[in-house]
């Protein structure tokens, strides 16, 4: 089938590359503004962001997160969606939104799930009467949720399966999907669909994918699939594999990426977007992200600590009252974690200013072409000793020109 | 009837002196105007109502939106939030340094007025009951007793503007013989006459605060001799009164009248309130706004209340709304018409019933600034109508336009902890308030569904994924009746009818 060029609703400005790794800073013009590359996307699951007002959102410098499909797809539905209008009205979120596909949660929530080439065919486990999420149906629930960017449905089976059979079977239907859904996208002008490259551990496949998928000119270009469990030499051997024949003008997001060292491993293997639900799921648990790595502020240990959560923090919580902040401490956090709902808010506003500052750093030190000195000093911070260095993380940056190792 | 005269000029005053002026009031047992003014403080009108914390926060009102979406200018916050570890080991709130610990600790604004009292408002029945010198408390991990000398060292070390002085009321105890009221005017007595010991020995740079008196909930001639000496021996060291039975009011020696009256007689409904302003209080705490809150009502109700549209209908308008109710899905207008508040102006009836129903906590968020934006109005109501001397009219009016009750709680609320709900039995045998929220031997199936609700995965990766701490996880929302089946039934999948 010869591909149908397809308009987009966006542009990609590159600002700078890394002369040593494979590291790209970017802005991203998007339906609703402008947002910089590389970024991290928080996930706005049910179209909120755990008890978060969008303002404190906007505050905490995001300007695109995630809404997943298949939860708006349950509540408030696709009838409410087109009736007031889409995700953006619809929560008062006037920055970009991306939405997944959908097909991810029905996969590896429902047990129940099988894909045929029709599409996901599950029973409802209420009643077993038998249901179908067919990627035109993703593709209709996403136009009326009006996100700026969407995702195609894919065939996404476990990296870690061993089956090269049904792995190349999902590798294939899913650029078959991808054909489907561009062809039953309603407004490829104002919302961009993206492609997701799959093929599991298998970097044969991989290419075969990436070759078919760049072959239909897709606004943006998706890694996906990964996240799984698989073992982190493998997922870098993967992005490392994709990133190096994707084309240089078009944005690139790994799907389900978030801890800190991901983020800036992934970067320097040429990646540029990512999301990830833990950063403010790991909030609502009392865990704080920092550069010197996760604290678990739910411990006794912090319950007389009276400093911020994190030293130097721009955050509204960590910044003292001097500064225009609140002045929280660790310390209270402790006394009210799991007690109080405003327990989770702090938190998760500290937790996302984390990670997006934690980009802004990275995408400022690509375009002054000092990446490598950042990463070193990141990993610096995070480990006392660079004997605790994960080995994945040192192979892989070894292998874009970074050794973490010497000094 | 002013007062005024008596009292220095705020300039005159030392610094943190609460001065109270009563800017209208006819009769003993009427409503009357008022400001609350501190130095350093907004000052408050009154009828008015102070935040009412947990753990040092309005719930669901996190430190920033409290400043950028609320206009409370006081709290009320109890010390029994704060000390639960004892008496193993210091509270961490008493090891903050600096100024104003408390305040610093709970991240509240420097102009808010900040009021400490033993117990949560309204206070969960402690098992442990009250003796001559301790009094029993409830706190999240379980119930403690303190005596009159740490209470009064903790207000030292806590400096808040202004204590409640502890009171002995056995609180959730139905009926109180006779021998036991002597005893609680006694002990009530001999702490408050510690606590203003112990304000007599700050040092000069130390920070003072302001002490409010309690009123028993008893009969006047019970407590007579305790209010005897309030006037005789304390009068000029107390700065209010803090009152249990506002209907006890006419009970309040004259000498009094002129102080400030803080309310814990706990209002169930606005009409309750108006009652308690009619009897002449001055400021409240009202924990109505947040169990409605929780409830998932939006308070809806204005003083004094718009005209009846129709004379002769005796229907009466609802106090509050339901946003459970599935009628707002698709409603795109605010929660209340008109309301000027954060949530109505961002945000419309369909996200928040969705926020509801899907258990997000942003749900509880709006619904509770909203429900502190039509309280503050009301008050402002109030004060007018004193003002224009149309209060009693403006009170009646408003028992025959609303219904005498809020609205029944039809969905789910956030889990409830044990010191935060009031038990009606009392005597410590607490009714189990959340049902079990996991089911036993729950399938793994139904499992993968309830943590899918949350966003987890399940093939994360082991060895970073996240503890996955079952108690906070239900903490935060109320399980019990999560059924994922039913949100997968409601999606409709077009292929699927074909």
């Amino acid at each position: 089938m010869a591909p149908v060029p397809m308009p987009s609703a966006l542009s990609f400005e590159l600002l700078g590359k890394c002369s040593v790794t494979k590291a790209r800073a970017a802005t991203l013009q998007l339906p609703h503004g402008p947002v910089p590359l590389p970024i991290f996307m928080p996930v706005a699951t049910q179209a909120s962001l755990k008890g978060l007002t969008p303002e404190q959102l906007e505050d905490a410098g995001c300007r695109l997160c995630l809404n997943n499909t298949y939860h708006l797809g349950l509540k408030p539905g696709q009838a409410t969606l087109d009736a007031i209008g889409g995700a953006h009205k619809f929560q008062s979120w006037p920055h970009n939104i991306l939405t997944d596909s959908g097909g991810f949660q029905m996969v590896s929530l429902l047990k129940l799930a099988q894909v045929t080439e029709e599409g996901v065919r599950f029973l409802s486990p209420h009643d077993g009467s038998p249901m179908l999420l067919t990627p035109e149906h993703s593709i209709s629930l996403q136009n009326s949720i009006g996100s700026d960017i969407i995702m195609q449905l894919d065939d996404v089976i476990t990296t870690t399966s061993p089956d090269l059979a049904r792995m190349t079977e999902a590798m294939e239907r899913s650029v078959r999907w991808l054909d489907r859904c561009i062809q039953a996208h309603k407004y490829p002008e104002r919302q961009n669909l993206f492609c997701i490259i799959q093929g599991g551990l298998d970097l044969d496949l991989r290419r075969k994918c990436t070759a078919e998928m760049v072959a239909r000119d897709t606004p943006g270009i998706a890694i996906g699939g990964l996240s799984g469990g698989e073992a982190k030499d493998a997922y870098c051997k993967v992005v490392d594999t994709c990133t190096g024949l994707l084309p240089e003008k078009k944005p690139r997001y790994v799907m389900g990426i978030g801890y800190p060292e991901d983020l800036v491993v992934s970067v320097a293997l040429g990646a540029d977007m990512f999301d990830c639900v833990w950063p403010t799921r790991t909030a609502r648990f009392g865990n704080a992200i920092t550069a010197r790595g996760v604290l678990n502020l739910r411990n006794a240990v912090y319950s007389e600590d009276f400093g911020p959560i994190e030293e130097g923090c721009r955050c509204v919580c960590c910044r003292s009252q001097e500064d225009g902040g609140l002045g929280i401490t660790r310390a209270y956090i402790y006394h009210v974690t799991a007690k109080e709902t405003t327990g989770a808010h702090l938190l998760t506003m500290h937790n996302v200013q984390y990670q997006l500052n934690l980009m802004r750093l990275v995408r400022e030190a690509i375009i002054e072409d000092r990446y490598p000195a950042f990463l070193k000093e990141f990993f610096g911070k995070l480990y006392d000793d660079k004997s605790k260095y994960p080995e994945w993380a040192v192979d892989a940056l070894r292998g874009v020109g970074v050794d973490l190792l010497s000094d | 009837m002013s007062v005024n005269e008596q009292q220095p000029q705020l300039s005159d005053l030392p610094p943190e002196m609460l001065d109270f002026n009563i800017l209208k009031a006819t009769i003993p047992l009427a409503p009357r105007l008022g400001r609350l003014s501190l130095p350093g403080r907004k000052s408050i009108l009154t009828p008015a109502f102070l935040g009412n914390t947990s753990r040092g926060a309005v719930p669901h009102i996190s430190q920033d939106n409290f400043r950028k979406c609320t206009t409370l200018n006081g709290v009320y916050v109890a010390l029994e939030d704060f000390i639960e570890k004892m008496p193993h080991k210091q509270p961490p709130v008493f090891q903050v340094e600096g100024e104003e610990p408390l305040r610093q600790f709970i991240a509240l604004p420097k102009e808010t007025l900040l009021v400490l009292g033993a117990r949560r408002a309204p206070p969960v029945p402690s098992p442990a009951a009250n003796t001559n010198s301790e009094v029993g408390l409830y706190t999240s991990v379980g119930f403690r007793s303190i005596s009159s000398e740490y209470f009064a060292a903790a207000v030292r070390n806590l400096q808040p503007d202004i204590v409640v002085g502890l009171a002995d009321i056995p609180f959730g105890q139905e009926s109180i013989g006779t021998k036991r009221k002597d005893k609680m005017a006694d002990r009530t007595e001999t702490w408050m006459r510690d606590i203003i010991a112990k304000r007599k020995t700050l040092e000069k740079e130390e920070r003072n605060f302001n002490i409010f008196a309690p009123i028993l909930p008893i009969e006047r001639d019970l407590q007579s001799w305790y209010l005897e000496h309030l006037v005789d021996d304390m009068a000029a060291k107390i700065h209010g009164v803090a009152i249990y039975d506002s209907f006890l009011l006419d009970g309040l020696p004259e000498e009094l009248h002129h102080l400030p009256r803080l309310s814990f007689d706990t209002p169930a409904t606005p009409q309750a309130l108006l009652r308690q302003v009619n009897l002449g209080v001055d400021v409240f705490t009202v924990p109505f706004v947040t169990d409605a809150t929780d409830a998932g009502i939006a308070l809806d109700f204005t003083f004094p209340a718009p005209a009846k549209q129709d004379a002769e209908s005796n229907v009466r308008q609802s106090l509050g709304v339901d946003m459970w109710r599935t009628e707002h899905a698709l409603s795109v207008t605010s929660l209340t018409e008109g309301c000027t508040c954060y949530a109505c102006t961002k945000h419309h009836r369909a996200y928040v019933q969705h926020l509801l129903s899907a258990k997000e906590m942003l749900g509880w968020v709006l619904i509770q600034l909203h429900n502190h934006a039509i309280l503050d109005a009301f008050f402002a109501g109030i004060r007018n109508s004193i003002e224009n001397g149309s209060f009693d009219n403006d009170f009646a009016a408003f028992e025959a336009y609303y219904e005498p009750a809020l609205p029944e709680k039809t969905g789910q609320g956030p889990r409830v902890r044990g010191y935060q709900f009031k038990s009606e039995e009392g005597q410590g045998k607490v009714p189990k308030k959340n049902p079990k929220a996991y089911k036993p031997l729950m399938g793994e199936t139904d499992r993968l569904k309830l943590q899918a609700i949350h966003g987890q995965q399940p093939n994360k990766k082991p060895e970073v994924a996240d503890q996955i701490d079952d108690e906070a996880l239900m903490g935060l929302v109320d399980l019990e009746n999560m059924r994922p089946e039913e949100q997968l039934e409601a999606l409709e999948v077009e292929d699927d009818k074909s």
